[in-house]
């Protein structure tokens, strides 16, 4: 127990006889007569119900929030009358452009009515009538190994900031819990599926790992955001749909469906943040491609993994002969190229053009592709 | 007489049968993009049109005179769409190699045109749903440009788990 009240209520004796008058029906009242903004906030669109974006009034509201949060360090719901005396919590983030994006309310109301069941939204009992032959089974378990301890990570996150974001930040702290939500629900279904291939988890990757545990360990919640929302989650949302285009079954291919949805969102969240900061704090250019020299190069261990790349290599092949390997190897080239374009498209439309001049994974990539040009 | 695909009464058709299944797009979650579907070779001239949706529904079936802006356009020639549609006709629903992501993630066979990448990512932020809608044509008697019809059903494939 590391925090203590600074009061001892039992011995205080103003606090003890303001309560024994309230139970004699003595009521203060004071906070009757705290003067307030009146609301009445409607649904625009009936359909859609009374969302967040509804509630943008007045001070109650998100569109008139200042850059920095100076009064409110509390708990207080924002727009709540701040009582004298609140603890300050010390939260990390105090500044709106390190959390903020635009249409972030959007994304919210998005989360909450896509959601989804592990247990129930997919044909268990289907899968299991499709026995995978050994390569194919393992390769896939392989691969669900990966992506279960990817989204460990992409749980812990979010969860991680969560606590350390002003209270002031209300949009963005229930968007992140969905996304927290979203992603332990992905680790549940690639562990599900993985113990129901017949082959169970494969093998874990160190250097994935390193990416991860770099991830996890941003000093800021706008690193975290552009190396997880953006960066990863752009690139496993690719990664997904190259998922969904391999899969052996229709259940694993809705599986990989309702996983894309998801991970879309956190990038749509991770797009917007890096246009919102590049749009009001611009001075942090610069820090964002140190940050991205770094994670560029996180991200080219880990995709290129060993625990990674063979599975795909196989599940693209469909097989371990020869020819199957040659042409997995094909198409798992192609897959990549298209992860990085993508990634490197995204930057440039959040407002990061000189990206590709200045990234080694972009000179990297420019190789892949003209070696694969000269070989076809 | 039955829709011709493609065409507005085409899009029209499975805007009724979307609205039959409210209930099932409502548990899919909000559907906010607008999206066109571009058929290559089906006259003089590619066939264009404009596909809305919003809240759990279907808003506006328009053709290319539309001005709304597209969050991004899946595009093929017709022998594609009609792959998918015989396939979707036949089994219910897309198997895995008719697919919506599966036809158009290399590009092999349809195309996904984009400007902005935010609105690309559309397509699989609402996968699922985008995917049920295309399904619904198993339940549309429709015809080719060249007055053939899709297969008749002979499998069931249920997309969703009882």
């Amino acid at each position: 127990m590391s925090y203590l009240s600074t009061t001892d209520f039992t011995e205080d004796e103003a606090f003890v006889d303001r309560f024994q008058r309230t139970m004699k029906g003595d009521l203060d009242l004071s906070w009757l007569d705290e003067p307030r903004e009146r609301v009445g906030c409607r649904p625009e669109n009936p359909r859609r119900g009374l969302t967040f974006r509804d509630l943008d009034v007045g001070g109650y509201g998100f569109s008139e929030m200042p850059e920095v949060i100076r009064k409110n360090r509390s708990f207080a719901p924002r727009g709540a009358a701040l009582a004298d005396g609140l603890p300050d919590l010390q939260a990390d983030v105090n500044r709106k452009s390190e959390v903020w994006a635009y249409n972030v309310e959007g994304y919210y109301e998005e989360a909450m009515t896509r959601q989804w069941n592990a247990t129930t939204d997919i044909p268990w009992a289907d899968l299991q009538a499709h026995e995978l032959p050994e390569d194919i089974g393992k390769a896939y378990a392989q691969l669900l190994t990966f992506l279960t301890e990817v989204e460990m990570i992409a749980t812990d996150v979010p969860a991680k900031w969560l606590g350390r974001l002003n209270a002031d930040f209300f949009e963005v702290k229930n968007f992140i819990a969905t996304q927290a939500m979203d992603e332990a629900r992905h680790a549940e279904i690639f562990r599900k599926r993985a113990l129901s291939t017949g082959w169970g988890l494969m093998r874990a990757s160190a250097h994935n790992e390193f990416n991860l545990k770099f991830l996890r360990d941003a000093d800021s919640f706008a690193e975290a955001s552009l190396t997880l929302h953006l960066q990863a989650e752009g690139m496993v949302l690719t990664l997904f749909r190259f998922s969904e285009y391999i899969s052996p079954t229709e259940g694993d291919k809705k599986l990989f469906r309702l996983v894309m949805q998801d991970e879309a969102r956190h990038v749509g969240y991770g797009m917007q943040h890096l246009k919102w900061v590049l749009d009001h704090y611009p001075e942090r250019r610069e820090a964002i491609h140190r940050h991205l020299d770094e994670a560029e190069n996180f991200v080219f261990g880990a995709v290129y993994a060993t625990e990674v790349l063979e599975p795909f290599i196989i599940l693209a092949g469909k097989g371990l002969k020869k020819e199957n390997v040659a042409e997995g190897i094909r198409i798992t080239m192609a897959f990549n190229l298209k992860q990085t374009d993508e990634y490197f498209e995204r930057l440039a439309k959040c407002g990061l053009p000189e990206r590709r001049d200045r990234s080694r994974l972009w000179k990297a990539t420019e190789m892949a592709r003209q070696s694969m040009a000269s070989a076809a | 007489m039955p829709p011709s695909f493609p065409s507005v009464e085409f899009f029209e058709a499975l805007r009724r049968e979307m609205r039959e299944e409210r209930e099932r797009f409502s548990r899919l979650g909000f559907f906010d993009t607008t999206f066109g579907v571009r058929v290559l070779d089906a006259g003089d001239r590619p066939a264009e049109f404009v596909l809305t949706f919003e809240v759990f529904d279907c808003v506006a079936v328009e053709d290319r005179r539309s001005a709304r802006p597209r969050d991004f356009v899946l595009e093929g020639p017709l022998a594609a769409w009609r792959a998918m549609l015989d396939n979707i006709h036949a089994l219910g629903a897309a198997d895995t190699a008719h697919s919506v992501n599966t036809l158009t993630h290399f590009g092999e066979s349809l195309r996904v045109c984009y400007d902005d990448p935010d609105g690309h990512d559309k397509l699989y932020r609402f996968a699922e749903s985008i995917q049920e809608f295309f399904d619904l044509a198993s339940r549309v008697d429709f015809t080719y440009p060249d007055g053939s019809r899709p297969p008749a059903r002979h499998t069931p494939l249920e997309r969703s788990a009882p």
